[in-house]
């Protein structure tokens, strides 16, 4: 391999960490203020996958921008969704069965909307962006992965910004850290809680928005970026929001360079092994194993500690 | 026993517990003689299969509170080598006995490393560990990879074997399940469910007693899956190993009754048989269905149905007997066994 | 525990018990109606293909019952077609309970069922075991047929036979001179029996005409994966000038996107089975252009019974029929009430004797004429069709049937 396919595989390994960070940023909200695992995360993305096609469908709105008009929108479902169903659920510092039962439940029911309203057909987003490259000499890079990778960034930022500035976000993140002591001090828990969950269905949907630009969806959209979802937010620290960052470059070198760099191998004589493409998905499970073994607070946990003894 | 009761309605209560199960068993071994049609000996014996499973995943989380999300992985490991062993040539019994001795083997090498970690991060660990099983057995030629596995079938079908095996293998194991919910290792893992920490304090070892439990569990949904591929005589990792297939295990002791055998067995009848019946009856909306019981049952029944059950019983009681007393299972137990705890 | 809370728990037994023993009850059978049984996936991620061929099923029903059903000497009079459907969901062990369901609940004459082969491969065992005959229009794995089953019949050519012919129709454009001699193919298949059979049936033709092309990469990648961009890295890598994938839609669809977003350019595309289907077309517009794929029947073939299907078809479900998965499923039903006329009779194994000689003249299919063989696997040649600009389709493979000449290297 030449280092400009290297160059290539670097490239669209950050490509596609950008795209796994935004998906993954909803759940850790989620997850970090209320300690609900949330299953159904898959069925917002997807939803949030068919707004953005309906709204280009229809009134041709610009796909990227139907994904941002997304948040709004999804952030009042999300606070819905919170007002009929999670506020009903026990409350506890830790993730409980019921929480984790309760939404992949209503992720069958929205499964099942998807399937009513739009059918098995698999949907696509077509755009002149779409098929297009930039060409860089011999490294092209897929338009549309560079609009994705730039939104995902920007939303990533104003994430941050929001729980760094802003008085919601000081109360989520004191609700994160402690909730017992974020009541004393004067947090509405309640009303934390309903706007945290709101915020990660807002970015779950304009995820969704985004993957559509990519991926082609049918209702059963969901399992294999919940799955890696969940190997992000472990990575990069339940409860980090930068972390998700880390996270989402780690899994998308590791998936990226794992098949495609030669290991060294005895069988008659050292050669280098490729390790075949059908093993490409267990990496990432093993990966999330072994962090979660050897670092149980993920790698965001690991810097956290270096930061405190320095 | 609680206080206020008069003894011959313990010994009745007692005889009733041990009694009832054994007519229903009695009365299930003897319906295929008294001309059972082949659909419902059909459906029995799913119900059987999934039952079994459900008791293992039980044992480690209801009773322990061991959340597991791979427990697909015993049960294509099961399958597997009931298969492999059967093509081999040795007779289906001794290959689910090499079902069992697999499962508990990896059990241990799932449960070494992973139960050192505690709450959602052994739980999300088992998703790993089930998803790179599936993956790892989709690339494995011996037994097929992504094609599948085949028996071959020598002789004609014999229904009745399969419904026999699985009714014998659901009772064994709803006796496995029931003599250790209340032995005293039932007891140390109720304890570490409650409060690991204070269960060590107290002299249990955590650490061993979730391996062994695992142990039990991972054996019986190993033979579980054993029973399932001797019948289906075909089996691909896209369906044994499937997250689906972890998550359809963990769900029937959820819906029945987390914790309680009879949950357990519940759960099993419901996936058995109401979830056919959803999906033949309601093709378009059974997931929505299935998705809705689940979250009804989480807000306003966390307990399953069992749990449902026992609060209507307790009203019925409250009105014969207008003792007020609280149930003793509540005192033991907590208000609900679901209900804010931990994973 | 308290008595009266166990007195519950026994009645709620009870009743389930009971609940069980009243669902198992058979309904009636009706004595005047044929029923078959039809299994298969419309949720799920083979939903559209399902949908499809449960669509092809019921236009031929429909079709036989407006002229009353099927003669059925013994009864002496025509006996109307009833379906018996059940969606699997694409999910294996509900598709083989199912068929179950159908063969003994149900009690179906014949089923119909299996689409991909997991599921038709789990459907499979049913068929000798309950002694009901069973055939597949969606399932074409080899293996399938190798068992020494007698009640199971594939109306689909193997996929041997599929890689075969496009190895075969490639070496025609190197003789050509299309495409030079000795070009490197890239083979990236999907991880299953249809992958497996798809890039054996490559390498065999290969081998007999040493010369013509040289394999450089044969890998396999996870079906229904969701993002191929190290697989295609790996592509990229291996500088080949042909690239030969075998996958099913929604991986089609991905893959070939990503594959222009990565900038890849070869002389020969092809996707195995898949090229043509109206979803892709959509998704990727100019994108799918040039591409090969073989298949078992394309709505372009000139034969009249096959332009008369496709009007029925449009007339019935409002669009053209999407690649070939419509048409095998309702020659299998024609063939399958064929024999079921031919055997005079109800009785299972008498129509499972007559489907293992009967053949459907004026069949859809390529060749016009279904058979099945002696494993029960039917056999007739495959047509190699190529997408053209502005959403047109060709044939160019076998010449008889040629409706445009193939262009290749691709532009």
């Amino acid at each position: 391999m030449t280092a400009v396919d290297y160059l290539n595989l670097l490239i669209s390994a950050l490509l596609l960490a950008g795209i796994y960070a935004a998906m993954a940023v909803g759940m850790t909200v989620i997850y970090g203020v209320m300690k609900i695992v949330n299953l159904a995360h898959a069925g917002f993305l997807m939803l949030g996958a068919y707004f953005a096609y309906e709204l280009f469908n229809r009134f041709h709105i610009n796909p990227v921008v139907g994904a941002v008009l997304a948040l709004p929108f999804f952030f009042l479902f999300g606070m819905g969704v919170h007002w009929l169903l999670v506020r009903w659920l026990p409350k506890s510092d830790t993730p409980t069965l019921s929480s984790l039962l309760l939404m992949f439940g209503f992720w069958q029911v929205l499964q099942n909307v998807g399937y009513l309203v739009w059918g098995t057909e698999a949907y696509s987003i077509l755009t002149p962006l779409t098929i297009s490259s930039l060409r860089m000499g011999q490294i092209s890079v897929p338009k549309v992965s560079l609009v994705v990778f730039a939104a995902a960034v920007v939303s990533l930022v104003l994430l941050q910004v929001i729980m760094n500035r802003s008085w919601f976000g000081r109360s989520m993140r004191s609700v994160i850290q402690n909730p017992y002591a974020a009541q004393i001090v004067g947090v509405d828990d309640e009303k934390t809680a309903r706007l945290s969950f709101a915020l990660g269905t807002a970015f779950a949907g304009f995820a969704g928005g985004l993957l559509a630009l990519l991926y082609p969806f049918t209702p059963d959209f969901g399992p294999p970026f919940l799955l890696r979802s969940f190997v992000i937010i472990v990575l990069g620290g339940l409860e980090s929001v930068s972390g998700v960052a880390l996270g989402a470059l780690i899994l998308a070198l590791t998936e990226t360079f794992s098949i495609n760099v030669p290991f060294p191998w005895y069988s008659h004589g050292w050669t280098s092994y490729y390790l075949p493409a059908s093993y490409q998905p267990a990496v990432s499970f093993v990966l999330l194993v072994v962090a979660l073994l050897v670092l149980p607070k993920g790698i965001a946990g690991l810097l956290e500690k270096k930061w405190r003894t320095a | 026993m609680a206080d206020g009761m008069k003894p011959s309605r313990a010994l009745l209560g007692r005889l009733l517990k041990v009694f009832l199960p054994l007519l229903l068993l009695i009365i299930l071994a003897v319906l295929p003689q008294a001309g059972l049609s082949a659909n419902l000996m059909r459906l029995l014996f799913i119900t059987a299969v999934w039952t079994i499973a459900s008791l293992g995943w039980n044992l480690l989380g209801g009773l322990a509170g061991q959340v597991s999300f791979g427990f697909a992985v015993f049960y294509g490991l099961g399958a597997y080598t009931t298969a492999l062993m059967i093509n081999a040539g040795r007779s289906p019994y001794f290959a689910l006995l090499g079902s069992a001795a697999i499962a508990v083997l990896a059990s241990f090498l799932i449960g070494l490393p992973t139960f050192r970690l505690r709450g959602p991060y052994f739980a999300i660990a088992t998703i790993g560990v089930g998803e790179a099983t599936r993956v790892i057995m989709n690339n494995l030629d011996f037994s097929g990879g992504a094609s599948g596995y085949r028996i071959i079938e020598h002789g004609t079908f014999q229904p009745v074997a399969h419904y026999y095996t699985a009714l014998g293998a659901a009772a064994l194991a709803v006796g496995v399940s029931s003599i250790v919910a209340g032995s005293k290792f039932g007891l140390a893992l109720r304890a570490i469910k409650q409060d690991q920490d204070a269960a060590a304090a107290v002299g249990v070892n955590p650490y061993l007693c979730k391996l062994w439990v695992h142990a039990v569990a991972a054996a019986l949904t190993g033979i579980a899956g054993g029973i399932y591929a001797r019948y289906a005589a075909f089996i691909y990792p896209g369906g044994v190993f499937a997250f689906q297939t972890s998550i359809s295990i963990l769900l029937m002791p959820v819906i029945g009754g987390i914790g309680t055998v009879w949950g357990a067995v519940l759960g099993g009848v419901i996936f058995g048989i109401v979830e056919e019946e959803l999906v033949v009856n309601f093709p378009n909306i059974h997931l929505l269905l299935y998705g809705s019981l689940l979250i009804l049952i989480i807000l306003f029944e966390p307990d399953g149905l069992v749990g449902l059950l026992r609060r209507v019983a307790r009203r019925f009681r409250r009105r014969s007997e207008d003792s007020g007393s609280s149930n003793p299972d509540e005192v033991l137990w907590g208000r609900s066994r679901l209900e804010g705890r931990e994973l | 525990m308290s008595s009266s809370s166990l007195v519950k728990r026994i009645k709620s037994l009870a009743v389930l018990t009971l609940l069980v023993a009243v669902l198992g009850v058979i309904g009636a059978t009706a004595q005047d109606e044929i029923k078959i049984g039809v299994v298969l996936p419309t949720t799920g991620a083979e939903a559209k293909a399902g949908q499809y061929q449960k669509e092809g099923v019921e236009l031929a029903i429909k079709q036989i019952n407006a002229k009353g059903g099927i003669y059925v000497k013994e009864k002496k009079k025509k006996l109307p077609i009833k379906e018996v459907f059940y969606d699997d969901g694409t999910d294996q062990a509900k598709s083989s309970s199912l068929a179950e369901r159908a063969m003994t609940s149900d009690n179906v004459t014949a089923m119909i069922g299996g689409y991909s082969t997991p599921l038709g491969e789990a459907e499979s065992v049913m068929p000798d075991r309950h002694q009901t005959p069973w055939i597949t229009a969606g399932a074409a794995a080899t293996s399938i047929f190798s068992r020494g089953y007698k009640y199971t019949f594939g109306a689909l050519s193997p996929i041997f036979q599929l890689g075969f012919t496009t190895a075969e129709f490639l070496g025609s454009l190197v003789d050509q001179g299309k495409l030079k001699k000795g070009l490197k193919v890239a083979m990236v298949v999907e991880n299953t029996d249809h992958g497996v059979d798809y890039v054996n049936g490559i390498q065999d033709w290969i081998k007999k005409h040493p010369g013509y092309f040289e394999v450089v990469l044969n890998e396999k990648f996870e079906y229904k994966a969701t993002d191929f961009s190290a697989v295609l890295q790996k592509i990229k890598t291996a500088k080949a000038d042909i690239f030969l994938s075998d996958a099913h839609l929604p991986d089609y669809i991905t893959m070939q996107r990503q594959y222009l977003q990565a900038g890849l350019h070869h002389q020969v595309i092809s996707y195995g089975a898949r090229g043509p289907e109206a979803d892709a077309r959509k998704a990727l517009g100019a994108g799918t252009d040039y591409i090969l794929a073989a298949l078992w029947w394309s709505d372009k073939l000139p034969y009249p019974q096959a332009q008369k299907f496709v009007t029925d078809y449009k007339a019935a479900y409002g669009r053209p029929p999407d690649s070939w998965y419509a048409a095998t499923a309702y020659d299998a039903m024609r063939i399958l009430a064929q024999a079921i006329e031919q055997a005079g009779t109800l009785n299972k194994t008498k129509i499972r004797d007559v489907l293992a000689k009967t053949e459907l003249k004026g069949s859809l299919l390529p060749g016009q004429v279904l058979k099945f063989g002696p494993t029960g696997q039917a056999g007739y040649p495959f047509l190699v069709t190529q997408n053209k600009p502005d959403n047109k389709v060709d044939i160019v493979y076998p010449k008889d049937a040629a409706t445009g000449p193939p262009v290749a290297p691709i532009p």
